[in-house]
């Protein structure tokens, strides 16, 4: 039940030109900004394309009948520290108000909460992610502008388990028109797909075969041919420009070949996992009195994504609920969440509600994980899946009392069902390095600078 | 830039070109639009007495990438106006609040790259099945039966659309690639048409088509050297019609004419006398007040009676209407934009500004009378709602947006570990001003807040969509205050001040220049927009002269180095 993709299969059009870039050189592009370091033998391992013999068994041997997943929930502009911190450590804590929709969960998840982003708060909403999610810190520009140094976490994880599948990564929101903050490094967004017909489409429309279903389109080679004429541009295009803008070439390039390996495992027989039923096209999520009903596209977006991860469409999912900053006027409040964050007097009775909503739709995604059976459990036992904010209160800016959140065991690597409590303000890049350990990936750092770390959180490993 | 115009290839091509510019171009030509009633006036400069621009190293320049508009309007020009373009999934990020200047900096992600390879694919097949999009893309007889014609016949389709998409000549081995896919595909496909769109869509997908590649002829030019000419004829069609060069600009970078100053004032006026360069201005001002946002704006209906989308929608176009009025229709002092008795109204932009409806339907212009409230640009519903919150105003927002986009100062950000709470509205604090005294009062938020929030409290009287209003919670409103030294009773007499403030001009010809060249201006070039500044300054400060001198600055005609 595994997918492959041979090195014959890729060249069966025997009129396509021989690409001259390698998946190699493309890994090291992603992997040139990446805050992770891994070694080089391991990377050769897992590279499917021009193995052979026993370098391409053992990859087969690695890719199981049900390989590990990495999920990222994020919602925007905070969280409330006094609201959310669990009482009690280890595994007798108790949910806090802001945790008690995941309560029933308790059990699937891990709390973790005291740890510090370290990477200098210069950039409200911006540094703290910048921080956790790429181990370094942002980059600002003029008139609110910002981007990122490296990959975010998801896409550093994508560059090393992400291309066994149709989609090295997907990115969904539910917020409509968002950003994201998921990144393939400076100013390369992966903006998330937010329009839940729309992802829909794209995963489960006229490029999902089932087996033994339809032929396969003799256009979709062709689409290959012509995706290889554009990478001859590229490169001769590349000879001509400086440093900077090869780097963003290189990201183009990037892109470019994720579509033709994806138009070459189109024209292979899909191998469809028990778990992968196709769903209904999902109907819109209407206003309702002129605001967005943000839990129900949740909802509808968190169906998609748990089948698109059984289907083993992408085995990198990072879903956004809204985006850092985000003003988007919710259900039952009178001002748009992030005025009401800086604004709302007294104990922010409106700002809990929307951060209660985002837990809400947190635990409706992790409900749908584990519904989903995988070998002898759960596709939630092979996810990591992290969910954090931007900032550890929205009033405040603050990045410190970051407030944190595991679920899935990674297939037994992380541990589940306590409450962590550092005491120290420890680095998350301790956390990042365990959940991409806990993906199978030996890292042997995560960050640079103040968020460098060699070691992980020893606390949430199994 | 090398292009092998003495060889025999590029003869072929010109051939083609010529045959081309006699047929389908003038056909073209004939469907535009009169332009009469939007252009009135000759630019006549007349500022040949100023010393000539001082001589400067040109910062580098970038790679720019196609903003979703400009890919949507470049098909369209290039394929034809009834082309239809799917979406691309590939967001504009604002750089110094553009997207112009972001798109020096920003790349394709997988997302971004699979729509838009969806796009060529679905623009590739209405450019073949489309009689009408065929006779301008198609110079040939494809569909004939010697296997040779025909082959001659896919190269010259490539070449043709070729030199419009990639807005230069192609290459050699480009040409031949793509003439190869699109034998291979019509091989296979047993179609020839089918064959040509292949060719055309990998074409559309080439960074040689997404994006514009800004070099000098030599590629090393740390002390100014002019742009190669089909550079030079690129941007100087996206900033006056934010869309790809016609076939006439391209002919001219051909000949040479490009080359010289005379011939790019030439260009450049035919660009500025044509109707398109209404869509390169509004553009810039769609960018620079980030008007784009009004297309997903929302307000809270509970709380606005007079809220939809599409008051967001007419709203926006006002604004527009009014630029258009002033810098293509009447050519006058761009300042007029802040202190305008001229309103474009809608009966629903009516009813929002307490007027009588002009018209039954679409828009009507209204001249106001002294005593109402609404003056120029800072009365506009567009800009009071982008610089508001979904339920409520905001004195810090107006005030952000006037200083940071309207005067191009620099807002630092809030420190972190600040309470931001405000009090809510009761007792004796009931309007804005009484609620945001804590701002202004604690010093760790009154540095910035004393800058941003007395001019946003200005706007008070007008709501989160722009409705006047004379009380807040009951209290009446005070609008009065100073900004840089010189002081305002209301928010008209704040337009005054804002019209008059030196830096407002200052800003409009940085942001021009910014807008233009796809780049911040370094410090060494400094000179050249105090040049600008200067010229603009004796040009009654006219927008459309603006433009003409800023392409015959070397700001705009001279390369960097490779960024």
């Amino acid at each position: 039940m595994i997918k492959l993709c041979p090195r014959s299969s890729m060249d069966s059009s025997s009129f396509r030109h021989k690409s001259r870039f390698s998946r190699r050189s493309a890994l090291r592009g992603i992997l040139g900004g990446s805050a992770i370091t891994v070694g080089l033998p391991w990377l050769e391992s897992i590279a499917p394309r021009g193995l052979k013999g026993q370098a391409l068994s053992e990859a087969r041997a690695q890719l199981s009948n049900s390989p590990k997943r990495f999920a990222m929930f994020f919602w925007g502009n905070g969280c409330q520290p006094d609201r959310w911190l669990p009482n009690g450590d280890g595994e007798a804590w108790m949910p806090s108000p802001l945790l008690e929709p995941l309560a029933h969960l308790r059990n699937e998840i891990a709390v973790i909460s005291g740890m510090e982003v370290k990477v200098g708060n210069i950039e409200a909403h911006i540094s703290g992610p910048a921080g956790f999610f790429t181990g370094k810190q942002a980059i600002v520009k003029g008139g609110g502008g910002w981007t990122f140094q490296g990959p975010t976490i998801d896409q550093q994880v994508a560059a090393l388990i992400g291309g066994e599948t149709l989609y090295r990564s997907l990115e969904v929101g539910a917020e409509p028109n968002m950003r994201g903050m998921s990144m393939n490094g400076p100013d390369s967004h992966n903006t998330p797909e937010s329009d839940p017909i729309a992802l829909y489409e794209r995963l489960f429309g006229a490029t999902f075969r089932e087996p033994g279903e339809g032929m396969v389109d003799p256009k979709l080679a062709l689409r290959q041919s012509a995706l290889d004429a554009v990478m001859e541009d590229m490169h001769s295009l590349k000879s001509r420009l400086g440093n900077h803008d090869k780097a963003r070439l290189d990201q183009h390039l990037t892109a470019v070949r994720d579509l033709e390996l994806r138009l070459a495992r189109l024209q292979e027989t899909p191998i469809l996992r028990e778990a992968c039923i196709k769903p209904e096209r999902p109907s819109e999520v209407s206003l309702v009195e002129g605001r967005v009903q943000l839990e129900a596209r949740a909802q509808v977006m968190a169906d998609l994504s748990a089948i698109a991860l059984a289907c083993d469409l992408t085995r990198v999912l990072s879903f956004w609920y809204c985006d850092p900053l985000s003003n988007l006027l919710h259900p039952n409040t009178n001002s748009g969440h992030h005025q009401l964050t800086h604004d709302e007097p007294g104990d922010q009775p409106q700002v809990t509600e929307i951060i209660m909503s985002a837990q809400r739709s947190l635990a409706y995604f992790i409900e749908r994980l584990r519904s989903i059976p995988e070998g002898e459990g759960t596709l939630l036992d092979q996810c990591a899946l992290l969910a954090t904010t931007d900032v550890s209160e929205g009033k405040t800016h603050q990045i410190d009392e970051y407030p944190i959140l595991l679920a899935g065991q990674a297939g037994g690597a992380l541990k589940m069902g306590h409450h962590y409590r550092s005491t120290t303000k420890e680095n998350t890049s301790h956390l990042a390095l365990s959940v991409v350990r806990a993906l199978g990936i030996p890292a042997s750092s995560y960050g640079e600078d103040e968020a460098f770390v060699e070691s992980g959180l020893s606390a949430v490993e199994a | 830039m090398q292009f092998p115009s003495s060889t025999s290839y590029a003869l072929n091509y010109l051939i083609v070109f010529s045959v081309v510019c006699s047929g389908c171009i003038e056909a073209r030509r004939t469907t535009l639009e009169p332009m009469s009633e939007l252009v009135s006036t000759e630019i006549d400069s007349g500022l040949n007495d100023l010393p000539s621009a001082p001589s400067v190293p040109p910062g580098s320049t970038a790679l720019r990438r196609l903003t979703r508009t400009q890919y949507e309007q470049s098909l369209k020009s290039v394929f034809g106006e009834t082309v239809v373009v799917p979406k691309v999934s590939e967001p504009d990020i604002p750089e110094a609040g553009l997207f112009s200047v972001g798109a020096s900096s920003t790349s394709y992600s997988p997302r971004g790259i699979a729509s838009l390879e969806e796009a060529a694919y679905a623009v590739a097949q209405q450019v073949v099945s489309t009689d009408e999009l065929k006779s301008r893309a198609i110079p040939c007889d494809l569909e004939t039966e010697s296997t040779e014609t025909r082959v001659s016949c896919i190269n010259d389709i490539m070449a043709l659309n070729g030199l419009r998409l990639w807005r230069r000549p192609l290459k050699e081995d480009e040409l031949g690639r793509l003439v190869s896919l699109a034998n291979q595909a019509t091989e296979v496909l047993n179609d020839p048409w089918q064959g040509v769109s292949f060719g055309l869509a990998a074409m559309m997908q080439s960074p040689n088509f997404l994006y514009r590649l800004e070099l000098a002829p030599s590629q090393v030019s740390a002390d100014g050297e002019r742009f190669d000419p089909y550079a030079l004829a690129t941007r100087l069609s996206f900033f006056l019609w934010n869309h790809s060069p016609d076939d006439e600009l391209l002919e001219a970078a051909d000949s040479g004419i490009l080359d010289t100053q005379e011939g790019l004032k030439a260009q450049a006026e035919r660009l500025m006398a044509s109707p398109q360069f209404k869509f390169g201005l509004e553009q810039f001002f769609i960018e620079k007040l980030k008007l784009y946002e009004l297309d997903t704006l929302r307000k809270d209906p509970l709380q606005f009676d007079h809220y939809s989308p599409e008051l967001m929608r007419e709203a926006r176009e006002e604004t527009l209407r009014l630029i258009d009025y002033y810098v293509l229709e009447r050519d006058s002092d761009l300042r007029e934009l802040m202190t305008s008795r001229e309103h474009f109204l809608t009966p629903r932009l009516a009813a929002l500004y307490g007027v009588p409806a002009p018209v039954q339907d679409g828009f009507r212009r209204v001249t106001l009378p002294e005593e109402s409230p609404r003056l120029g640009l800072l009365s506009h519903a567009s800009l009071l709602s982008i610089n508001a919150h979904p339920a409520a105003s905001s004195a810090t927002l107006r005030g952000r947006f006037v200083r940071t986009v309207l005067l191009c100062q620099e807002i630092p950000p809030p420190p972190p570990g600040v309470d931001t709470a405000i009090p809510e509205a009761s007792g004796n604090t009931r309007t804005l001003r009484d609620r945001v005294a804590e701002h202004l009062t604690n010093p760790s938020c009154a540095g910035c807040h004393k800058l941003l929030d007395p001019i946003g409290l200005a706007l008070e009287n007008y709501d989160a969509i722009g409705r006047w209003r004379e009380r807040d919670n009951g209290a009446l409103i005070d609008a009065s205050g100073e900004l840089d030294g010189v002081s305002y009773e209301d928010p008209q007499s704040l337009s005054q001040v804002v019209r008059e403030h030196p830096e407002f001009t200052s800003c409009l010809v940085k942001s021009v220049a910014q807008y233009a060249t796809g780049r911040l201006i370094t410090d060494e070039e400094a000179p050249l927009l105090q040049d600008l500044n200067t010229r603009f300054e004796r040009l009654e400060f006219r927008l459309k002269p603006l433009f003409l001198e800023l392409v015959l600055s070397p700001l705009f005609y001279n390369a960097g180095a490779p960024k």
